[in-house]
């Protein structure tokens, strides 16, 4: 058991050094350099335009300067481990832990809207196969897997942030950012209702397209189970389709939803880089595009590392959350 | 021992002679029949057909299209003011966007750039995907251990944000060719699941009775993987391939989207949408994110229904419980 925790993290460790080497090479061999800015500016002299490159190290061969970058980055505990911003907005790990937690708030919601939602509607369908509802489940996903994320978003966002506001005159949610600006002076319920009116619009465009796919999902999964033979034994001997239900079929199909999650949260982080751009929302994902657009490198990286550190921790915490609801499972 | 006494009748010409006398001749059922009435039964996929048909043929001949006006033409009025934001209305039936172009052109023109990309990156996809899972499951050992971390690798990697940085890259290295760059980015991305299907194709495939034959009879491993195996693995390769061009389109979209895709004034469904909702969202010309939009998802929607018939039609038993 431990031994199996301890290669999944090697594996996930070897992932992230692989992802690391691909986006720095790539970072560094894309056209227009992080100090394109400084040299258009004309009061800038050439000479402190060397200073800055000798600061930043960018000076140095390009293997060297991963090395570099790579034995900082595992300092994690040190304030400069991740660098400075190119554009001056700080140390990059600051800058990180200020956002991090505006898209773990966003994922966590989306993943658990999802959740909530996708499986139960799996649930019913399977229940009711080919009535109504069920075709009427099968068509929502089709039609929402087969549209872009940001369809949804500025959807969502138009016809009820801009348009319900426009006809209504009363504001339900929020097209941009992430607390009111007099947040402060809120009593509690308030800022409970402030948060949830910002936050549920971003969360349910990333969550949809997640319970299109669970929802297809559990269908068939919950199918499988209803179909298999230990459930007309549980059957005939007369137990309560409650509980045959319950008990024996659900507590079954839920098992390979698991795996589902935890590979849908590079989707769900994917997702919420364009959300957030969307929706104007301060997490890692919008400073990404940001970064990207101003050659800032120490932020791209940083970021990159935090999607997939995220997303290797979820994937070896559902392995074992696996192992611990399907006992079959061994670790060998 | 009668076989002995019978002439020599390698076509069965004598059965049939028998049959035709009983009146019993049947049409053999040939695999590409069996195909076309599977695919058939499955009436969305029909239709997507036609869709997507009608979609690549208007987007080869909108330049000859006398109704259709310049994707990057900005109209003035009589007065020489820019018509922009215009509502759809008879002259523009789906009305002008910020700059005063016509947005039905540039969806069409957009729809180009689409499908040229979707086209490339499967194209691509069959390729790199077949080539890793043909060698790795064919030839196995310590190749296969390694191209199948490889892929391990390729498939564990967050897409967007790796996608985005791409995109930067290869713009530096193909400008001015953004379909090109696009579909070679995409293609370099996604290979990963396809590459695991052909691999377990090959796998199975190669303990076959009749490959065993083949090298029985001395074929050598390229006849045996080009006439035996992949023939028989064609089905999954063409489903698959199918369902990864959908996604492709989304993601290429996505980054048209977010900036790092085609670059305007080239119009792609992506960057119309974005560049619309903002507009939308301060002026209420909802036009400019619709139409785009619809194009994208009936575009997206027809190729999976299309790959999902072709699953149905070619590879019966991956077919998730369609009765």
């Amino acid at each position: 058991m431990l031994q199996y925790v301890v290669r999944r993290l090697v594996y996930g460790a070897v992932t992230l050094l692989a992802l690391s080497i691909i986006v720095f090479t790539l970072l560094q061999n894309t056209g227009g350099g992080p100090l394109d800015r400084l040299r258009q500016n004309p009061r800038i002299q050439a000479a402190d335009i060397q200073r800055i490159t000798e600061y930043y190290g960018l000076d140095q061969p390009a293997w060297k300067q991963y090395f570099t970058w790579a034995g900082k980055y595992v300092q994690f505990w040190d304030q400069r481990a991740w660098g400075e911003s190119f554009q001056g907005d700080g140390f990059v790990r600051d800058i990180i832990a200020d956002r991090v937690l505006a898209t773990l708030r966003l994922m966590l919601t989306a993943l658990g809207l999802a959740i909530i939602i996708g499986i139960p509607l799996g649930v019913f369908q399977a229940l009711r196969q080919y009535s109504f509802f069920d075709q009427a489940g099968t068509t929502f996903s089709f039609v929402t897997f087969s549209t872009p994320i940001f369809v949804l978003a500025i959807t969502l966002q138009l016809l009820l942030a801009v348009y319900l506001e426009k006809w209504t005159g009363v504001k339900f949610f929020f097209n941009a950012g992430m607390n009111h600006s007099s947040y402060g002076t809120f009593d509690f319920w308030g800022r409970i209702g402030d948060t949830l009116s910002h936050l549920f619009l971003p969360a349910i465009s990333i969550a949809l397209i997640s319970i299109a796919g669970y929802s297809r999902y559990q269908r068939a999964a919950m199918l499988d189970v209803l179909h298999s033979d230990y459930l007309r034994t549980a059957k005939a001997k007369g137990l309560s389709r409650r509980r045959v239900i319950v008990k024996h079929a659900l507590r079954n199909a839920l098992i390979p939803i698991v795996t589902l999650v935890s590979l849908d949260v590079a989707g769900v982080l994917g997702g919420a880089v364009i959300t957030e751009s969307i929706f104007g929302w301060p997490g890692i994902g919008r400073k990404y595009i940001e970064a990207i657009g101003t050659n800032d490198y120490p932020v791209v990286m940083a970021v990159v590392m935090a999607i997939g550190i995220m997303v290797v921790i979820m994937n070896v915490v559902a392995d074992l959350a696996y192992g611990f609801l399907d006992p079959r499972v061994r670790y060998d | 021992m009668t076989d002995r006494l019978l002439p020599p009748d390698p076509e069965g010409a004598a059965l049939q002679a028998l049959d035709e006398a009983e009146g019993m001749t049947v049409d053999p059922i040939t695999q590409w029949k069996l195909f076309r009435t599977r695919f058939a039964r499955h009436r969305l996929a029909m239709l997507a057909t036609v869709v997507l048909l009608l979609l690549v043929i208007l987007v080869l001949v909108a330049g000859f299209l006398p109704g259709l006006k310049n994707p990057l033409t900005q109209f003035k009025d009589a007065n020489g003011r820019t018509m922009n934001l215009l509502a759809p209305r008879g002259e523009f039936p789906f009305g002008t966007d910020q700059l005063g172009r016509d947005v039905m052109a540039r969806v069409v023109y957009g729809g180009r750039t689409s499908l040229v990309v979707a086209g490339l990156t499967g194209l691509l996809v069959a390729s790199i995907g077949t080539t890793i899972g043909a060698v790795s499951g064919y030839y196995g050992g310590w190749i296969d251990q390694a191209l199948m971390r490889f892929t391990d690798l390729v498939l564990s990697l967050p897409l967007l944000p790796v996608a985005i940085v791409a995109a930067q890259f290869f713009r530096g290295l193909f400008r001015g060719r953004e379909a090109l760059s696009l579909a070679l980015l995409l293609g370099l991305l996604l290979w990963g699941a396809l590459a695991r299907i052909v691999r377990a194709e090959f796998l199975s495939l190669r303990e076959k009775e009749f490959v065993e034959a083949a090298r029985a009879a001395g074929a050598r491993d390229r006849r045996i993987i080009f006439r035996h195996v992949l023939p028989n693995a064609l089905g999954p390769i063409i489903v698959n391939t199918t369902l990864t061009i959908g996604g492709a389109i989304i993601l290429e979209a996505a980054l048209s989207f977010l900036g790092f895709g085609v670059v305007p004034p080239t119009p792609a469904w992506g960057q119309m949408a974005a560049d619309g909702g903002r507009a939308a969202v301060s002026s209420g010309a909802y036009w400019l994110v619709l139409f785009p939009s619809a194009a994208l998802i009936f575009t997206v929607l027809s190729v999976n229904f299309l790959g999902d018939g072709l699953r149905d039609a070619l590879d019966p038993t991956q077919s998730i419980e369609r009765k």
